[in-house]
């Protein structure tokens, strides 16, 4: 579907007077970033104490890393790696986080008739050689790597036993995993006490906790691929994603791209990029590319079965749709 | 391909000198360290009234004083302080260019025991740039012009600071985004800044100037245990690049950027270097095949004038991949057959090569470096990361052989990366290094298909690998070498 390699999606802004100095309430603001799960993670916390917001932010990092070690399919030794070695006809014990997000994918697989599908992994790897300039891959080889993707051969036993009915099933969290870790992030900085922050993951997925002071919200400035529209988002206690394909290639005719549409087992086609809001950065991370994938007419049929969620589609030439079920998206420039 | 064949896209940049990179320290505070115990001795102060007793003070305690001046004041304070300083370095803004052109001769002639070394300014912080922009009294906006993560590196300037002075070694500087003149309480600079700072330079074979904070200053001074555990730390990375590492190493690379105007950088380079693609920087007069012959891709944004079409031909003909970018006249090569790539980029084959034509500016740096890669070809690639997102390396060869030093940075500063290595060649040893642990750990190789792999363990912010090739099939390539 995708890996974790977003194009920088999210534009953010707020009013404050700057970091490490002192509010009108004594709140002071805290920064901090680190480079996990291949992307830039950022914090920005509000605190009466500069001390105590460091620290837990240093908290919430360490929860990212630690997630990291679970959900990624980069490291051979995470738990995500053993369970797609290990678990083809064979249910596997798993760590209660790597079980919450797969349980959460497959939910939005099913939400989405399989346009979102974490077992797209196979696909994903075959056209990332193309994307490489290895050529791009044969039919058979595309049907043969289809045969191994279908998120309904994966079998989910609670509390935390997952199964694989197809011998080369392999998971890939690329499209869900930072959302779940952010909102992991934000349930750390909220048990210490935190409780205005932001925290963001490279650009794509953004979760706003509370508001700056004297602010109703986090102003985040959303992706704009035409530089028309400035789309924004008043964020309370809600989280926004964005979505796009790999741009196309200046000096070649290829249409490779990270983001594979299940039911062609090819590169999604799409002149869109899509922010989804919604409440929580899993679902803002799924829906986000679940909807890049269904498209204006399908996905504005999706999010209306859901509640409190909302999204824009935009093209390079100022194309918008929008849906609102959640917070309403405004326009900084006029359409 | 051949190894012998391999080699010949090693190509040579051409500046060699007795120290990797030497860096020279900004002070201006009063009071002042012996050399001995700061553990360098080049020192740079600012030209003022007070110059002259500043540097007698500063030559008592050991150090080489340089003097940091605008170019139209680099006559006056050399006459100034001819007597005890070591050199004149010399601010120079683009607009000055060709003033310094005039001037640099002359002041050389006129004092000869002075030496004068041109400082490009204009370098920024090295690091990992998140997207969360804090100003002042303002907005908190994002600004990622291409993909995450974002590196802010100074290796394009020092590639077009190589050709804009070609009889210098490339001499930079910045200031710090964290002591700026807003009057906040800003986070003080740690021990990993600076070291990443200096690291930069060491690892693109530049010379720097390093600012430190004045707090770090009146700290060292006052011998604070902990500005003297900081400073260390940055010390031995100054030491980690002030003896050449082998002799004879220049920058390798495979890839020509050609341009009109050599300054600033251009976001393309920046992109080049972020994917690791090692490039040269040349301006159209460059453009002849024996200058060229280890290039495989050759980027063309500058105008090309009748003269270098005909010598874009001949890199064609003699099988280079040429990109002309903003390709709007008639050109030799169109009478060939084209093929249309997309809406703004036609290929046309020429003699063993072709020239791609893209009609617009390069829109996306981005796209545009994966582009370059792809042209390359899996066999061109001269080295490959895994893992590698916040890494920049920089590949030095002997001059006609093989490379023989990988020089890595990484921008994520404290966090210790696991980084896969690819690089073109067959090397039978592989030995790392780094300034907290001297030399050397051995790495173990995996060879195929013409390329080794390795793993480097704990990359945290600079690394340095030498790489030692099968004995005879180093035979062959140096045979096979043009140079």
């Amino acid at each position: 579907m995708r890996c974790d390699r977003r194009r920088a999606a999210a534009l953010i802004s707020f009013f404050l007077i700057a970091s490490f100095v002192q509010s009108s309430e004594n709140q002071v603001l805290v920064y901090k970033k680190k480079y996990i799960m291949g992307t830039i993670f950022e914090i920005a916390a509000y605190d009466q104490s500069s001390e105590h917001a460091s620290n837990a932010i240093e908290k919430a990092f360490q929860e990212v890393v630690r997630l990291d070690n679970l959900l990624s399919n980069y490291k051979s030794d995470s738990a995500l790696s053993n369970l797609n070695r290990s678990a083809h006809f064979h249910a596997e014990k798993v760590p209660s986080d790597l079980y919450r997000a797969i349980d959460q994918a497959v939910q939005f697989s099913r939400l989405s008739d399989g346009k979102f599908d974490i077992s797209v992994a196979p696909l994903v790897n075959l056209w990332k050689a193309a994307l490489r300039g290895e050529g791009t891959p044969s039919r058979a080889q595309q049907e043969e790597v289809r045969s191994c993707v279908g998120y309904e051969k994966i079998d989910l036993t609670p509390p935390d036993r997952i199964s694989f009915r197809s011998s080369c099933l392999q998971l890939d969290l690329g499209a869900i995993g930072k959302g779940y870790a952010v909102d992991r992030a934000a349930e750390v900085l909220h048990s210490l006490g935190i409780r205005d922050a932001l925290v963001n993951a490279g650009g794509s997925t953004i979760f706003a906790m509370g508001s700056p002071p004297d602010q109703t919200g986090w102003l985040v400035h959303l992706r704009d691929p035409s530089n028309k529209i400035d789309p924004q988002v008043m964020l309370k206690d809600g989280s926004v994603s964005t979505s796009e394909q790999t741009a196309p290639s200046l000096l070649g005719n290829d249409s490779a791209g990270h983001i594979i549409d299940p039911d062609t087992g090819m590169p999604l086609k799409t002149v869109f990029t899509v922010s989804a809001v919604s409440r929580t950065a899993s679902a803002s991370d799924a829906l986000s590319t679940t909807l890049l994938l269904l498209g204006p007419t399908k996905g504005t049929a999706l999010i209306e079965s859901m509640a409190d969620v909302s999204a824009i589609w935009i093209s390079h030439e100022a194309h918008v749709e929008t849906v609102t079920g959640g917070p309403q998206i405004l326009f900084g420039r006029g359409l | 391909m051949k190894i012998g064949d391999m080699i010949l896209v090693w190509v040579f940049v051409l500046v060699s000198t007795s120290a990797w990179s030497n860096v020279f320290v900004h002070w201006t505070s009063s009071a002042l360290p012996p050399a001995k115990e700061l553990g360098l001795n080049e020192l740079v102060l600012s030209w003022n009234d007070r110059f002259s007793p500043q540097v007698k003070a500063a030559r008592r305690q050991g150090y080489r004083v340089y003097v940091e001046v605008p170019l139209h004041q680099a006559a006056a304070a050399a006459e100034t302080g001819a007597s005890g300083l070591e050199g004149i370095i010399l601010t120079v803004r683009q607009s000055e260019r060709a003033e310094l052109e005039k001037s640099l001769p002359k002041l050389r002639s006129a004092h000869p025991k002075l030496r004068f070394v041109v400082l490009n300014p204009d370098g920024k912080q090295p690091e990992m740039r998140g997207s969360l922009v804090i100003k002042r009294g303002s907005v908190l906006e994002v600004s990622s012009p291409t993909a995450q993560p974002w590196i802010d590196s100074n290796l394009a300037l020092v590639k077009t600071e190589q050709r804009s002075h070609q009889g210098q070694v490339p001499l930079y500087t910045f200031s710090w985004g964290g002591l700026s003149d807003s009057g906040q309480q800003q986070p003080a600079l740690t021990a990993a800044d600076y070291s990443l700072a200096v690291a930069e330079a060491g690892a693109f074979h530049a010379d720097f100037i390093l600012k430190l904070d004045e707090r770090l200053q009146k700290a060292l001074s006052e011998h604070d245990p902990e500005a003297w555990t900081l400073w260390n730390q940055v010390r031995s990375y100054a030491n980690f690049y002030s003896h050449t590492a082998e002799q004879g190493m220049e920058a390798a690379a495979n890839v020509a950027v050609v341009v009109d105007d050599l300054d600033p950088p251009d976001e393309v380079m920046n992109l080049l270097a972020r994917h690791n693609l090692p490039f040269t920087v040349l301006r159209p007069p460059d453009l002849k095949l024996g200058e060229l012959e280890g290039f495989d891709v050759v980027v063309v944004f500058a105008k090309p004038d009748r003269g270098a079409c005909e010598r874009i031909a001949d890199l064609a003909t003699h099988g280079k991949i040429v990109v002309l970018v903003e390709a709007h006249g008639s050109y030799p090569w169109q009478s060939r057959d084209a093929v249309r790539l997309n809406e703004h980029a036609v290929s046309y084959a020429f003699g063993n090569g072709k020239v791609l034509e893209l009609s617009e500016p390069v829109t996306d740096p981005e796209t545009f470096a994966q582009d370059i890669r792809r042209l390359l070809g899996k066999e061109n690639v001269l080295m490959s990361l895994w893992n590698g997102l916040t890494t920049i390396a920089v590949p030095y060869c002997e001059h006609g052989g093989t490379v023989k030093v990988l020089e890595f940075v990484n921008y994520a500063e404290e966090e210790p990366l696991r980084v896969q290595v690819q690089v073109k060649g067959s090397f039978a040893s592989i030995r790392y290094e780094t300034p907290e642990r001297r030399c050397c750990e051995s790495l173990v190789p995996i060879k195929h298909n013409g390329f080794t792999e390795f793993v480097i363990p704990e990359l945290r912010i600079a690394g340095r690998v030498h790489l030692e090739a099968n004995q005879a099939l180093n035979s062959r390539a140096r045979g096979a070498s043009p140079r």
